[in-house]
């Protein structure tokens, strides 16, 4: 609650929360169907039509509405964008901290791997792993997870090497406490500024790439509609047909814009020492 | 370019001028070119993408061409003439006809390059509508006598594809087929920067004449609606377009022109009859009935194109509309799937390659909801081409979009699905008495009202067991600069007239 | 020097956990070369011409024996010979790594030149309109899909105003200088769009922190002109986030950008990659994705090198 109120009164931090909390609205229903067609129901009568009272933002070469589809596909590109960051942040922050704790031998081997799937061309690997897997919701999502996971197990390593080494977790050790229980209480507390920072730009560069293995045809599969599949399914109809590019180019836009700005914002509060910056 | 420019706004002068655009040669005589999609390789034998054979056919030739009407006519050979049992096939050769290091073109070249053909070890694939010949005479330089073991009609049509281009017998020996082109053809091979560009200059010595440019620089431009940029510019003057979506806005630029033709190859939703249920002759036919053909081709290719039923050429064709449910009939469908036991529906995969062709996923698109209606829940994968081609040669969907290559000759186009010993009869999974007699007594008759007749009967049962619904044929699309004269469009997609093609000043 | 041999020595094991994982995933994919070459028409094959086609490609051994030869190729220099280019590995990847290495420069350029007077400008200006305005500018570019941009910037030239620089018959710099960056200049401005963008977010905020600093508040109130406080004291600091990111950013782009590579025709090692993928040329995927990987790790080697002479007071290797 404290974090919401913080947020709240941070100039950017506003309009991100707000940009972020009308897409989760969207989203949400998008994904209960609450939208004012069936994004997948073709009126092939209506095909190409450009925004009109029925269609508000027009509908594209099958005669679907737009409009629904921007809902149903904000909610698919969301769900694409949470589970990932989600995976990436669980994986990175179980083999960070293991790796950080556990030390040694078991440090080399987590943090030579990360550095493996590091240096692995991003954009490939996760291509190779959508065409071995065959291209689907779950596939992308497990994709940009393993692309991003070396990231977060690095943001977990680093700051978890240095509050191990600090004292009070040696004064925690003395007095008897499990090591479980100094791993959750003060590693993880301590973890939780660095990694929320970093939750919000990987939210971001998530979407941007489901958009790019959705042009390379490897993301949603139709009839689904993603951010990404419904740009790419624009780009030769750009001169047909420029509203099938112009909305959902726009929300994905404006969606990470609201990302960025929120990630800033909680950098701001977050950071002890940006707190102190000149206001 | 000068007087380009004075067209365009100010800041279109600055940026040009920032840009480097008014750089740009205007070499009279050389053919800029550019298409989204690359050759694979330079050997003939081998090679069946699109591209490849578009490319080989400039630099190669084979014994015969077909012409825009799909007629036989000289290429290498100046005759040919089969015997009376119609077990020998003898072919006059052209003296004129030098390959491009200068050697004439002998009926050794000929001999040695069909039996590379039929060595199991090249691995052409072209090898299989070869298999009736029995042994090649070669009684003088240039004369060349293939003996069949049984009549083999459509061979002539076979020997029209560049699979089957005539190579020199001294590249065979040296082994540099494929890593050297020398041909016949009208154009040599300068340079080939695989996926990025390939410089063609004229062949003096072709027997078929000069040509009508000096060279052609082909460049690959992967996006469509880039090519189209570059058209506007006038960097490119001829282009190879795939997808209706792009080709359709080639006739509104008042200095480019589209050149399109109906082509042989089919759009087709492919059932698998090894498959519950469409083991069901009922619901294979009800799937056909659900199906509003025109309505899949005013969608996904913006009307482009025409329904078709399983035989594309045209002298053969026959009026779709008399064809087992051509024209949409739910009711007769709900009727089928009810007959059959499965009055609720049942639920499919159909796979799709992303990209190939264009309109793949649109067609899947429509097709998922139009039988929808009749309770048939289908699943869309679209899968890398690869991926996609393996699945499909194992025969592993219950249904697959497809766009699959027509032939000049019905049987070289169908008796891989339709006979009992066709390669991809487990491609096609079924297997009918009916259409394997049609196809051999088609192989085997040489009067052309004759084989109509057998076709016409072919398609029509085929089209009623409904193993494959036929949609419809597109266009193969060229655009061009409108100062281009002399090229001409044929079904099979050859680009060999660019041999005659000028640049009009 | 002590630490520079520990990173180094990770390289070989780094490299061996990178050919493994391309060597085992390309051939995870389903088709083959052979596939790839004849596409549906590969059913027609014999048995018998299958096993010559597999032997000329070289996957008819066991995928072991595979592995083994091409590392052994490797120790001896030899990345194995592409089927497609039907040249060495190594030859083709050289022959488009000039143009990948030139539009990484060109867009990091770009990025830099736009990006740091942008972030300096906006941190000096904090919480004005103007910081507003800057800061917009660059979300926008950090959130703009590449193919969108290059898209609309083709479109826009080629239909609005009758000109785009040569598409295709790429010329490489040493060649013609002229031509090439014509050929460029577009899409080192859509990398470097979003490139500019992040620079000019992290050096604001890394101006921003280092404003706040003790020593330059110190060396405000002996006097110090704010011209000279940002330039001569808090630019240097700042300039450790703004060498990391770009350092990270710029090994991204060696390894290739797909995307803008395919939509202006440029014959890099993104687009190599990608058509190499999918022509089944497994030679040349496992031989660049190990080059691109080679290169990530010693454009990293180098960021870290970047601290330690930006900044004396940190020390390499203690964590």
């Amino acid at each position: 609650m404290r974090i919401l109120r913080a947020i709240f009164s941070h100039g950017s931090g506003r309009i991100g929360g707000v940009i972020v909390g009308v897409y989760l609205l969207i989203a949400i229903l998008g994904m209960l169907g609450l939208t004012p067609h069936n994004p997948i129901t073709q009126y092939r009568v209506d095909r190409l039509h450009a925004p009109n009272g029925a269609y508000w933002m027009g509908t594209d070469l099958f005669g679907r509405d737009v409009a629904s589809r921007l809902m149903a596909g904000i909610g698919q590109s969301f769900t694409v964008a949470f589970f990932s960051v989600a995976f990436a942040t669980l994986a990175g922050t179980v083999l960070g901290l293991a790796a950080a704790w556990l030390g040694r031998r078991w440090d080399g081997v987590v943090m030579r791997i990360m550095d493996v799937l590091l240096a692995f061309p991003a954009i490939l690997l996760a291509l190779l792993i959508v065409t071995v897997a065959g291209p689907g919701t779950w596939t992308s999502i497990v994709a940009i997870g393993i692309v991003y996971t070396p990231i977060f197990t690095r943001v977990v390593r680093g700051p978890a090497l240095s509050l191990k080494a600090r004292e009070f977790v040696d004064a925690a050790r003395t007095f008897g406490s499990s090591s479980s229980y100094i791993v959750t209480r003060h590693l993880l507390l301590n973890l939780v500024a660095p990694l929320t920072v970093q939750v919000t730009l990987a939210l971001a560069w998530s979407l941007l790439t489901e958009a790019g293995l959705s042009f390379l045809g490897l993301g949603t599969q139709p009839p689904a509609a993603s951010l990404g599949l419904m740009l790419s399914d624009s780009r030769n109809l750009m001169e047909t047909a420029p509203w099938l590019m112009i909305f959902p180019g726009l929300a994905i836009m404006i969606s990470i814009l609201g990302f960025n700005l929120l990630g800033d914002a909680l950098r701001d509060i977050l950071d002890p020492k940006m707190r102190r910056a000149p206001a | 370019m000068i007087g380009h420019l004075t067209r365009t706004l100010l800041s279109g002068i600055t940026l040009a001028a920032m840009l480097g655009v008014a750089t740009v040669s205007t070499q009279a005589a050389t053919l800029h070119m550019a298409w989204s999609q690359d050759a694979t390789g330079l050997d003939p034998h081998k090679q069946t993408a699109f591209s490849s054979l578009r490319l080989l056919e400039l630099i190669y030739e084979p014994l015969v061409r077909v012409d825009a009407s799909l007629q036989i006519i000289p290429a290498v050979a100046t005759s040919w003439e089969f015997s009376k049992d119609g077990k020998a096939l003898t072919f006059k050769l052209d003296p004129k006809a030098k390959f491009q290091d200068g050697t004439a073109v002998t009926s050794a070249d000929v001999k040695a390059s069909f039996e590379r053909i039929l060595d199991e070890k090249t691995g052409a694939a072209a090898r299989a509508n070869f298999l009736s010949i029995a042994s090649i005479d070669t009684p003088d330089p240039a004369t060349v006598v293939f003996h069949l073991s049984q009549p083999d009609a459509p061979i002539l049509t076979a020997m029209s594809d560049v699979n089957a281009a005539i190579v020199p017998a001294s590249e065979i020996k040296a082994g540099s087929i494929g890593t050297k082109a020398v041909g016949s053809g009208p154009f040599k091979l300068d340079k080939w920067d695989p996926n990025a560009k390939e410089v063609l200059s004229a062949n003096k010595d072709w027997a078929g004449g000069a040509t009508g440019v000096d060279g052609i620089e082909i460049s690959v431009l992967p996006d469509e609606a880039a090519i189209l940029a570059a058209m506007r510019t006038k960097q490119i003057d001829f282009a190879l377009l795939n997808d209706p979506l792009v080709a359709t806005l080639v006739p509104k630029e008042a200095s480019l022109q589209l050149n399109r033709v109906p082509v042989l190859a089919y759009h087709v939703l492919q059932l698998n009859p090894s498959r519950k249920p469409m083991t069901e002759l009922k619901v294979r036919q009800a799937i056909s009935c659900a199906i509003d053909r025109q309505e899949v081709l005013d969608t996904a290719s913006l009307g482009e194109g025409k329904v078709t039923g399983p035989l594309t050429i045209p002298a053969l064709a026959t009026d779709p509309s008399q064809l087992f449910c051509y024209k949409r009939d739910l009711d007769k469908a709900k009727k089928l799937m009810a007959e059959a036991g499965f009055a609720d529906g049942f639920s499919a995969t159909v796979i799709g390659a992303t990209g190939e062709p264009p309109t793949a996923a649109a067609e899947a698109q429509v097709i998922q909801s139009q039988l929808a209606e009749i309770g048939v829940k289908l699943d869309i994968k679209m899968m890398e081409l690869n991926v996609y081609v393996d699945a499909w040669l194992k025969g592993d969907f219950d249904m697959a979009i497809a766009l699959n290559g027509g032939r000049a000759d019905p049987y070289t186009m169908y008796n891989r699905y339709w006979t009992k010993a066709g390669n991809l009869q487990k491609v096609a999974n079924y297997i009918d008495d009916t259409l394997d007699s049609q196809m051999q007594q088609g192989r085997a008759e040489t009067d052309p009202a004759k084989r109509k007749v057998i076709f016409a009967e072919f398609e029509k049962h085929l089209a009623e067991m409904s193993p494959w619904i036929w949609l419809y044929t597109s266009y193969s699309y060229t655009a061009q600069q409108k100062n281009i004269a002399g090229f001409v469009p044929t079904p099979t997609g050859t680009l060999f007239s660019l041999s005659k093609v000028t640049i009009q000043q | 020097m002590n630490y520079l041999m520990r990173r180094l020595a990770t390289f070989p094991l780094v490299l061996l956990g990178v050919s493994i994982l391309v060597f085992v995933a390309i051939r995870m994919v389903p088709g083959d070369s052979i596939t790839a070459m004849l596409g549906t028409e590969a059913g027609l094959l014999t048995p018998a011409q299958r096993d010559s086609l597999a032997a000329y490609f070289g996957i008819d051994q066991p995928w072991f024996i595979q592995y083994w030869r091409w590392i052994g190729g490797i120790l001896h220099g030899n990345l194995g010979i592409s089927v497609t280019y039907g040249r060495p590995v190594l030859d083709v990847i050289l022959e488009r790594f000039p143009l990948t290495l030139e539009l990484a420069v060109l867009s990091m350029i770009i990025a830099l030149v736009v990006g740091m007077p942008a972030g300096i400008f906006a941190a000096t200006h904090n919480e004005k309109l103007s910081d507003l305005g800057v800061r917009i500018v660059a979300m926008i570019g950090q959130s703009t899909p590449s193919f969108v941009l290059g898209l609309l910037i083709i479109y826009t030239l080629s239909a609005g105003f009758g000109v785009l620089p040569a598409m295709g018959e790429f010329a490489p710099l040493w060649q013609d200088p002229l031509r090439n960056l014509s050929q460029m200049i577009l899409p080192a401005i859509t990398l470097g769009f979003a490139f500019a963008a992040s620079v000019t977010r992290i050096s604001r905020s890394a101006m921003l922190d280092v404003l706040s600093d003790d020593y330059v508040r110190t060396a405000r109130s002996k006097g110090a002109s704010a011209r000279s406080v940002i330039w001569r004291h808090a630019l240097p600091n700042a300039l450790i986030p703004v060498v990391t990111l770009s350092g990270i950013e710029f090994g991204y782009l060696l390894g290739g950008a797909v995307i803008v590579e395919q939509i202006y025709a440029l014959p890099g090692l993104g687009r190599m990659v990608l058509d190499a993928i999918q022509q089944r040329d497994y030679a040349l995927v496992q031989g660049s994705v190990l080059f691109i990987a080679f290169n990530f790790m010693i454009v990293n080697l180098l960021v870290d090198l970047a601290y330690v002479a930006l900044d004396p007071r940190i020390r390499l290797g203690e964590s």
